[in-house]
């Protein structure tokens, strides 16, 4: 047998420690950063100015900088003021925050796109306000938002990968723990790319039944456009 | 009795007087149809009413209380009050059934079934039950609005209010709409129309209060305010409407 294989086995129990490790990781962060977006999108449709306006700025200072900067700056940053936090919690955190800034920018802008007089009828109907949100303007939003969505989860699938540099044992920190001791790094990244690869076209799969099933009524042409 | 007396309502949009002064009333079980210029403030003065614009000045007495004072209850304001919209303002999300039954579980507390029984008798009144299952998308105008009135009806509103609700319809799509609405008049349903097309305001209404730059300048039956008012605007207006259509 080809020795790259023979090694691909022998680290096999490590590899699939670190898939574990990624999977966990992306499916906390986009169950997290759908839940942190569809939050922070109601606090952006809300009456106070001053929540108005700090939602914005947060959802503009995540979006506007790199997450390895959120990353680095809570795993080596903190730790200087006596924070201590597990890669895995800084990972969590660092991403989630980012994630649910990007979600609640796809939620408001279609939000932006929602025929606003269905509002006005809810409210002319006797809703209070969380009603409106929860029965109309979010099953409406995230429906249209899907496509948006369901590519930030491929994104975050992919954004896992730059864990390791706050010493998360990730599939990519053991792949490449496996090229530095059998110099075989063009199989080996091949390998991590072609797994990526793998696990994106599955999210792919299940993302296109998903906004089929989803779509809006009066929508759904868009499908094959 | 009174359902509702207007006194001297006054609504200003940064400093723009849009109502100045309105007195108006309506009766149960009457019906009452406002006419006007366009931005004369038809809709907004239906919108101070159940609130969806807060008033500057003046009362409004709803079943004889004060709903201009502070610590009103809006959302028991609004749900005793039905509106139906130009636009239809259906729930896109939703099929015509699922439009109608959402406030009545919601806000009215009904179980799915019942509530669904409901509707079902509503929309068999105005020939939609063939229709329950189709969402907005899918129906004509003519549906959509005659949807859009089952659902403010199912919630066995004291008063129904519609703003232009036959303006964005073709002929005959609105006279569906008029015929259903007509139903509602015979039926006694108390209600409160803004329109523009006086085939409707005639059909539809004990008594038409026509409206200029905010004021209310005279309320009659349709015919003596159509035929034999001399008010120039409102003779103008009468025959621009006459000519639009
Ligand atoms: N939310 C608002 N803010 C500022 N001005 C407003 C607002 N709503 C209405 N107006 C103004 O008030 C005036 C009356 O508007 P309104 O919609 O009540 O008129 P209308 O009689 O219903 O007209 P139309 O027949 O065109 O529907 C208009 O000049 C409009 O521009
Ligand atoms: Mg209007």
């Amino acid at each position: 047998m080809d020795a790259f294989l023979q090694d691909l086995i022998h680290y096999s129990p490590q590899i699939l420690a670190g898939l574990k490790n990624t999977l966990l990781l992306m499916a906390v962060m986009s169950i997290a950063g759908l839940a942190g977006g569809i939050g922070v999108f109601y606090l952006t449709l809300g009456k106070n100015r001053l929540l108005r306006w700090g939602t914005e700025r947060y959802i503009s200072f995540f979006i506007g900088t790199p997450l390895l900067v959120h990353l680095f700056l809570m795993y080596y940053g903190l730790p200087q003021l006596g924070i201590r936090l597990s890669a895995f919690a800084v990972a969590v955190i660092g991403f989630t925050l980012n994630v649910s800034a990007y979600n609640a920018r796809y939620l408001m802008t279609a939000y932006n796109g929602l025929d606003k007089t269905q509002i006005e009828a809810a409210r002319a109907q006797g809703f209070r306000f969380g009603q409106t949100f929860r029965l109309i303007i979010l099953p409406q939003t995230l429906r249209l938002s899907v496509p948006s969505l369901t590519n930030q989860v491929i994104q975050n699938l992919k954004d896992t990968s730059v864990a390791f540099l706050i010493q998360y044992p990730d599939f990519f920190a053991q792949m490449q723990e496996i090229a530095s001791t059998n110099f075989q790094f063009l199989k080996t990244y091949v390998a991590a790319g072609l797994v990526y690869l793998a696990l994106v076209s599955v999210i792919v799969a299940a993302a296109r039944r998903l906004e089929r099933k989803t779509a809006l009524p009066g929508l759904e042409t868009l499908d094959h456009a | 009795m009174a359902l509702i007396e207007v006194q001297d309502l006054v609504k200003r949009f940064d400093g723009k007087e849009v109502l100045k002064g309105v007195n108006v009333l309506l009766s149960e079980g009457q019906s009452k149809v406002v006419m006007g210029a366009s931005g004369c403030g038809k809709s907004t003065l239906l919108k101070c009413l159940n609130l969806l614009v807060a008033p500057t000045s003046g009362r409004i007495i709803f079943k004889g209380e004060d709903i201009t004072r502070p610590g009103v209850d809006i959302h028991r304001l609004r749900q005793d009050i039905g509106f139906v919209f130009q636009h239809f303002a259906l729930y896109t999300h939703l099929t015509v059934e699922e439009n109608i039954t959402l406030g009545l579980r919601k806000i009215r507390k009904m179980k799915t079934a019942a509530a669904r029984e409901k509707a079902a008798f509503e929309l068999e009144r105005v020939g939609m039950f063939e229709h329950r299952k189709k969402y907005p998308a899918h129906l004509s105008g003519g549906q959509k609005q005659r949807a859009a009135i089952v659902r403010a009806l199912a919630m066995d509103p004291a008063v129904l209010f519609l703003d232009e609700p036959t303006s964005a319809l073709d002929p005959q799509m609105s006279r569906e709409v008029v015929t259903v609405i007509n139903k509602l008049y015979l039926d006694n349903i108390t209600m409160f129309c803004v329109t523009h097309d006086p085939f409707l305001a005639k059909y539809i209404s004990d008594s038409i209060v026509f409206m200029h730059e905010g004021v209310i300048v005279a309320e009659d039956i349709a015919e003596r305010l159509f035929y034999e008012h001399d008010d120039p605007r409102i003779r103008q207006f009468y025959l621009s409407v006459i000519d639009h259509r």
